[in-house]
C-alpha cells in the first residue's frame, strides 16, 4: 500500500489529460488538416488514425495503464451531434482526455482513457 | 470455473443490457435538439448502473454518440491496449426514424 500511495503522487508516468491532449491534438492537426470528408477514404482514416494515436501513447511510457483510444469522425452538414461517456473506475489513477478537430469539411472527436492496473 | 467465468467479459450480455437502455429512451421519441443532451447522459448513466449490477471485478467505460439523420457520414474506430484475455468491448448500433445511436462498452478487468 505504501509503494501505491507513492505511484499516486509522485509517479510522473501518470496518464495526465494535459500530455495526452497534447499528443491528440498535434497528431489531429496533422492528419486531418487539409482532408475533405470522403465516404470510401475515412473509413480507413479513422482506424489508422485511432492507431497512430495509440500507438504515440503507447511511446509515451504510462507505466502499468491501459488505453482505449476512440475516434469519431463525422461530415460537417449541419446536422446535431451528441456524445457522451460516464466511466466506473478509480478515480485517483485513472483519468481521460479528449479533443476536437473541425474544418469545412468534417469534425473529429477524440477520446482516451487510460485505466490502471495494480 | 466460477472464477474464470467471472474474469470473462460476456459481450452478448452487454449488448442486451445497452440495448435495452437505448430503447427505453429513445424508442419512441423524434430527435429533438434540446433534449439530446440529456439523452445521451440518461443511457451511458444507466447502461453504466446495469453492468456494475452484474458484480463483476471490472472498470467499465461507456460512450454513447447520438446523431441526428441528415445523410451525412459518421464514422468511429478505437485502438486498445490491454490484455485480450480478460478484457473485452462491445457495440450497440441503433436506429430510428431520425436519429442513429452508436453505444460503446469497454471493460478492464481489475485484477488485484
Amino acid at each position: 500500500p505504501v509503494n501505491f500511495l507513492r505511484f499516486r503522487i509522485f509517479s510522473p508516468r501518470r496518464f495526465r489529460s494535459s500530455t495526452v491532449k497534447e499528443c491528440i491534438h498535434a497528431i489531429l492537426k496533422e492528419n486531418l488538416a487539409n482532408v475533405q470528408y470522403n465516404p470510401e477514404e475515412t473509413p480507413q482514416l479513422t482506424r489508422s488514425l485511432s492507431d497512430a494515436i495509440k500507438d504515440r501513447l503507447k511511446e509515451e511510457g504510462f507505466h502499468r495503464y491501459k488505453m482505449v483510444v476512440q475516434v469519431v469522425i463525422g461530415e460537417q452538414r449541419g446536422e446535431g451531434v451528441n456524445m457522451a461517456a460516464r466511466c466506473f473506475w478509480d478515480a485517483d489513477t485513472d483519468n481521460y482526455a479528449q479533443d476536437v478537430f473541425m474544418n469545412d469539411s468534417l469534425f473529429c472527436v477524440v477520446a482516451a482513457f487510460g485505466c490502471f492496473y495494480y | 470455473m466460477d472464477f474464470l467465468k467471472c474474469m470473462i467479459f460476456n459481450a452478448e450480455e452487454a449488448h442486451n443490457i445497452v440495448k435495452e437502455c437505448i430503447e427505453g429512451i429513445l424508442g419512441k421519441v423524434d430527435y429533438n435538439h434540446n433534449k439530446v443532451n440529456q439523452w445521451t447522459a440518461t443511457i451511458v448513466e444507466q447502461s453504466l448502473t446495469h453492468l456494475v449490477k452484474l458484480g463483476k471485478t471490472y472498470k467499465y467505460i461507456v460512450t454513447c454518440a447520438v446523431m441526428q439523420k441528415s445523410g451525412a457520414g459518421l464514422h468511429t474506430a478505437s485502438s486498445c491496449f490491454w490484455d485480450t484475455t480478460t478484457d473485452g468491448t462491445c457495440t450497440v448500433r441503433w436506429e430510428n426514424r431520425t436519429m442513429n445511436c452508436i453505444v460503446n462498452v469497454f471493460a478492464i478487468a481489475v485484477v488485484l
